[in-house]
């Protein structure tokens, strides 16, 4: 909310510099988002009267003017407005002045006649809304005085919480001063001069649901002159960031910024009878609206309206056949409270939230309304010279008392950590307006209300334990003893909250279920470069029903789908090689139940080792991805994984993906996934950077929440291993990872590895053949191998590798 | 062959092989000379094959002229070989000399997302004072992400969270990690000290400081004696371990429907230290954190009673951590994912 401080001053004597209220309204939870100096902008720009008013020699429609500014020699001064006589004060930017939006003044010549500087307008000023004619100053307005000094003002954007719409005014921020300062308040003035025929004989208001309307406030204002607003209002609405329009819209956008309270205003002769009738709309009425939009009106609208139909959507947008107009001779003033929640949907559901719908949104209090209707009468009155009617049509004129807040002075010093006497206690709360009383006498225990809402509590408390708290009207946020002792901080200061540390007991032990993701993304971070990012998902996709884009309208079932999307992103940035992987979350749905799984994604694109002097660049390739799917296995204390073929992914290369199989029980394998190249034809398709890039989507178990493997720390054997190394021809196409299945399985118990080291294509094999070599090792901790069992072992293998299609090469 | 016939055989081997030791260019030729003339079936055995010839009286004779030339050619070739070894070990090294000047092989090693490394550092520091983690779904029910935590539908302040809805009916992508505090309070039983780590989604249109994808750092703290004042010491350690000691805080009123009293924490302003400058808006100080006392409805809807049991919850975004910290401008640096940016952060 922007705050003029002169209209703040208005109500509350302020003697700090705005930059030091700024920051008390902040701690008092008030935040001041920016100190703006409306003025500052103007330089060069003083106070003047125009002595001489003549026509331009040479052109029709401009004035030669001379002015003074009551020293020096007076200026003469060409000027287009026609607005000007002699004798009146204006504004005048004289030579080297800088206007608004940075606009220069110089001397200049105008149609062969030298213009020392520029009259101005309200709106070159941006001090009014007036752009046509030279803004007019009072006849008493000290000459030559710099207009900054006369009209320039501080304005403070507050950022008003939702629950403080009391503060959503000039007068409630007024009381925010005055509880820093100490000092007393003023009110608004709203005594009204009436005469003519009682407001009931013009004007009748019913309400059909008191729920949904609790109290409406009308008044009446007849032979109003619609014109512009007197200037010194335009230049406080334009402070206050709202553009005048005319004299009865501005005074209820006056009444709306100074007390809070929106205001509707009807031209009276649109309005059939001078009933107005708040109902809910029926099926199939319509109604222009403001904007000049033809709307239909959903069954649950409130309406006011009259008994032809409807006029207005109720605190929300009022209709365009019953605007008050140039042609408007009376109005009728409607200051009315509606229910929160109505209005707050109504104005969701035709997309109409405005600076009024979101003040009644946040709850008022009803005696608004009287106050509401008063002001705005008197300030037709004022401004556009309207007739007001005697009396008031209220439909619930009965205004409640403050609300009976008790709490444990005791508790508060509980809850901050602060301990507050009880008189200052009751001294802080009045402050803010709240006054407090101790219990009657009568009453052994009092009701402390501890939650309300959707799970109220209250406790019982001794009397002499409690305080009750009278809360003003308008105070609708403070309902618990936890809003008091809220208020109690605050006002005081969250300053003077000391400084401890905990000294409760401290929960056991429970073990962080980050440790295998966060070991994870050591591990691959210390093999390549990483980055924030798909195997078939599990279940059904999630959608988003209320999606920013279509691109975002379904949950990610994968990560390496984002992933190779950075690949392709990166290199459409010119950077050709890149090494990522996220560890992140999937989403799918079994019937009505969101299902959430963590993932490992790697994507690898270009080059595995960039060129260097002494070095080749080097592709990525499958073998690098296995290469740390295999290093990544050893990290989390696993066995080397199995890779096995996968054809039948249609994202990956057919003849370039496999499946990822390490370790596992029977609650299923420690890390399963695929890994694979981007299928050429997806590059085709899709983005032509992600061509060749290779991608791992991964689930490691623990991931989610787990604990790592520790690792044994077995003494190595004392006695040698041997190894033995073998060669088996098998047709080309045949997996090396089903060969040393073979190996593993016949080599006995005294096997300890099998690693592939050599595989051959050519002469003297056939072109349909290549030859796999696997070193052997074998060892036995506790004692030294003799030949002939490592030969036994040998024969085994050798004749399973035959009799697997195999040949031994020799 | 007498023995002056020997002795001056013996002493023209002895000149021969003394000029041929001078004369070798190598090692390998001293190695050629020692068994040429000193080996078993060299030079010096050959004459000395003549001394049976001789009368026995004169072979002692011999024998020790002999032994005297062996001396002086052994003697003459370690002489030699050492000076050679040298001069080779200079020419080896000299071969072997590299341009030590040139870059190393480049190694490769990667790094974590920024906002991966503050959430680890958040959570660091908190363990420190005793903190666990536990996690917190993502789809969320809306009973839990807002109206368990005293935002009932319809409520003003639900303008705070724009939210996106999901087809999985009464779902929602939680729009911030408080669920996670009432999850906590049914799971555990007090003393809770527990850190939320996690992303969160908002409908809001992506800008320098707005995602709708983000994480953010919850924190709960819950027992029967936790204090406002226990807030601000504890948040005050947090921003001198994160941003450095004797960084100036502040500890202001703020709004939250789920605490009350509700706060709003600044540091002093990481760039300016105080005087105010356009980082943080003239006005010295940084705002890195809401928080506040757990509210008495949001106490119930966790299964505890507030009569006995009270703390506060404190919430952060770790991308603004690390902005502030990194001296970072624009949100999106966080989501786009450059590896241009991210490399800086290893």
């Amino acid at each position: 909310m922007r705050v003029p401080l002169s209209w703040l001053a208005e109500f509350v004597d302020i003697e700090l510099a705005p930059e030091a209220l700024a920051e008390r309204l902040t701690l008092l939870g008030m935040e001041v988002r920016s100190v703006e100096r409306r003025g500052a902008e103007w330089r060069n720009v003083v106070v003047g009267e125009l002595l001489t008013v003549a026509r331009h020699p040479r052109a029709d429609r401009l004035s030669l003017t001379t002015v003074t500014t009551g020293s020096g020699a007076p200026l003469e001064i060409v000027c287009g407005a026609t607005n000007i006589a002699p004798g009146q004060r204006v504004p005048v930017a004289l030579p080297g002045a800088v206007l608004p939006g940075n606009r220069r003044i110089e001397r200049t010549e105008k149609m062969g006649v030298v213009s020392n500087g520029m009259l101005c307008s309200g709106d070159e000023l941006q001090l009014t809304g007036d752009g046509e004619g030279i803004l007019i100053l009072p006849a008493d307005t000290p000459l030559g005085v710099p207009l900054a000094d006369l009209f320039g003002d501080v304005v403070l954007d507050v950022d008003v919480k939702p629950n403080r719409g009391d503060a959503l005014s000039i007068v409630g921020l007024a009381r925010e001063v005055a509880a820093i300062t100490g000092t007393g308040l003023r009110q608004p003035l709203l005594d009204v001069v009436e005469s003519g025929a009682p407001v009931g004989d013009r004007l009748a208001v019913t309400v059909h649901d008191a729920v949904l309307c609790p109290r409406f406030v009308g008044r009446w204002v007849g032979g109003v002159r619609v014109g512009p607003s007197p200037d010194a209002i335009q230049m406080r609405l334009l402070a206050a960031g709202v553009r005048p329009i005319s004299n009865v819209v501005d005074a209820s956008n006056y009444v709306m910024l100074e007390l809070g309270k929106p205001i509707h205003t009807f031209d009276a002769g649109a309005v059939e009878g001078g009933r107005l009738v708040v109902r809910l709309a029926r099926a199939g009425e319509r109604l222009q609206t403001l904007d000049h939009v033809e709307r239909d009106l959903d069954q649950d609208t409130l309406l006011i309206a009259d008994a032809r139909g409807p006029l207005a959507i109720a605190g929300v947008m009022g209709g365009a056949a019953s605007e008050v107009s140039d042609a408007t001779i009376d109005v009728i003033v409607e200051s009315a409270i509606f229910d929160p929640v109505s209005i707050r949907r109504t104005a969701f559901r035709y997309a109409l939230r405005s600076e009024a719908s979101l003040r009644f949104e946040k709850g008022q209090e009803t005696r608004l309304a009287r106050l509401g209707a008063d002001r705005a009468a008197r300030l037709l009155a004022d401004w556009a010279g309207g007739t007001v009617a005697p009396g008031r049509v209220d439909t619930a004129p009965q205004e409640p008392d403050p609300a009976r807040v008790a709490f444990r002075p005791a508790r508060a010093g509980r809850l901050l950590g602060l301990a507050l006497g009880v008189d200052e206690q009751a001294a802080l709360l009045r402050r803010v307006g709240i006054e407090v009383e101790v219990p009657a006498p009568d009453v052994p225990t009092v009701a402390i209300p501890v939650a309300a809402g959707t799970k109220p509590l209250s406790a019982a408390c001794p009397a002499v334990d409690a305080l009750v708290a009278l809360v003003p009207t308008w105070r609708r946020d403070l309902l618990v003893e936890a809003d008091i002792i809220e208020e109690l901080a605050r006002v005081n200061g969250y300053d003077r909250i000391p400084t401890t540390l905990p000294a409760t007991p401290m929960p056991p032990f429970r073990p962080t279920p980050l440790a295998v993701r966060d070991h994870v993304r050591g591990t691959l971070a210390g093999l390549a470069p990483a980055a924030a990012g798909e195997t078939p998902g599990e279940g059904d996709p999630i959608w988003v029903t209320n999606p920013l884009s279509a691109d975002h309208a379904l949950l990610r079932q994968n990560l390496v789908g984002g992933l190779v999307e950075v690949i392709v992103a990166n290199r459409r940035r010119g950077r050709e090689d890149a090494a990522i992987f996220e560890v992140g979350k999937g989403y799918g749905r079994l019937a009505d139940d969101a299902r959430e799984w963590w993932r490992l994604g790697i994507a690898l694109a270009g080059a595995f080792d960039p060129p260097a002097w002494n070095r080749e660049r080097r592709a990525a390739d499958l073998d690098d991805m296995k290469g740390i799917v295999e290093a990544l296995a050893g990290a989390l204390g696993l066995p080397r994984p199995r890779f096995a073929t996968l054809a039948t992914e249609p994202m990956l290369h057919p003849g370039r993906a496999a499946t990822v199989l390490v370790g596992g029980d029977a609650d299923g394998p420690a890390l399963s996934g695929a890994i694979g190249e981007v299928h050429p034809a997806l590059a085709g398709e899709w983005d032509e950077r992600s061509r060749g890039a290779l991608v791992a989507e991964l689930s490691i178990r623990g991931l989610a929440a787990g604990s790592l493997p520790v690792p044994r720390g077995l003494t190595p054997a004392r006695h040698p291993e041997v190894d033995r190394d073998i060669a088996i021809v098998v047709t080309a196409e045949r997996p090396a990872g089903e060969i040393e299945a073979v190996i593993r399985d016949h080599a006995g118990p005294l096997l300890r590895d099998v690693r592939l080291f050599d595989v051959y294509r050519g002469v003297p094999l056939a072109a349909s053949e290549r030859s796999l070599a696997f070193r052997l090792t074998f060892g036995d901790p506790d004692r030294t191998l003799n030949e002939a069992e490592v030969e036994t072992a040998m024969a085994a293998v050798t004749s399973a590798a035959t009799a697997a299609g195999g040949r031994i090469r020799s | 062959m007498d023995l002056a016939d020997l002795t001056r055989d013996l002493d023209a081997l002895r000149l021969r092989a003394l000029a041929a030791v001078a004369a070798a260019p190598d090692t390998a030729t001293l190695e050629a000379i020692e068994v040429d003339v000193l080996g078993k079936k060299g030079e010096l055995t050959s004459v000395l094959r003549g001394i049976g010839a001789l009368p026995p009286d004169d072979r002692p004779r011999v024998g020790a002229v002999a032994n005297t030339v062996r001396g002086a050619i052994e003697a003459a070739l370690a002489d030699r070989r050492s000076g050679l070894a040298s001069s080779e070990l200079a020419a080896r090294l000299e071969r072997e000399r590299l341009d030590v000047t040139t870059p190393g092989r480049p190694l490769r090693h990667g790094s974590l997302h920024p906002s991966i490394q503050a959430m680890a550092e958040i959570a660091g520091i908190f363990e420190q004072f005793g903190f666990v983690v536990h996690e917190s779904q993502e789809i969320e029910d809306d009973l839990t992400n807002f109206q368990m935590l005293n935002i009932p539908p319809d409520h003003p302040a639900r303008d705070l969270w724009d939210t996106l809805y999901v087809d999985v009916p009464g779902h929602l992508l939680r729009t911030h990690t408080s669920p996670g505090q009432i999850r906590v309070m049914q799971a555990m039983r007090p003393p809770i000290r527990a850190l939320l780590p996690g992303r969160c989604f908002r409908y809001e249109s992506v800008d320098a400081s707005h995602g709708f994808e983000f994480f953010q750092v919850e924190g709960l703290m819950v027992d029967e004696g936790t204090t406002l004042a226990d807030l601000k010491g504890l948040l005050d350690q947090f921003a001198q371990a994160m941003f450095g000691t004797g960084k100036k805080t502040r500890f202001r009123p703020g709004y939250y429907p789920f605490t009350e009293p509700s706060v709003a924490f600044d540091v002093e302003c990481l760039v300016c230290g105080g005087p105010g400058c356009p980082a943080c808006g003239r006005s010295g100080w940084m705002t890195i954190l809401g928080a506040g006392m757990v509210h008495p409805v949001v106490l119930q809807y966790g299964g505890l009673d507030p009569e006995r049991y009270q703390g506060f919850a404190f919430g952060m975004g770790p991308e603004r951590i690390s902005m502030l910290k990194h001296g970072i401008s624009d949100l999106r640096l966080f989501m786009d994912n450059d590896l241009r940016f991210l490399d800086q952060f290893r």
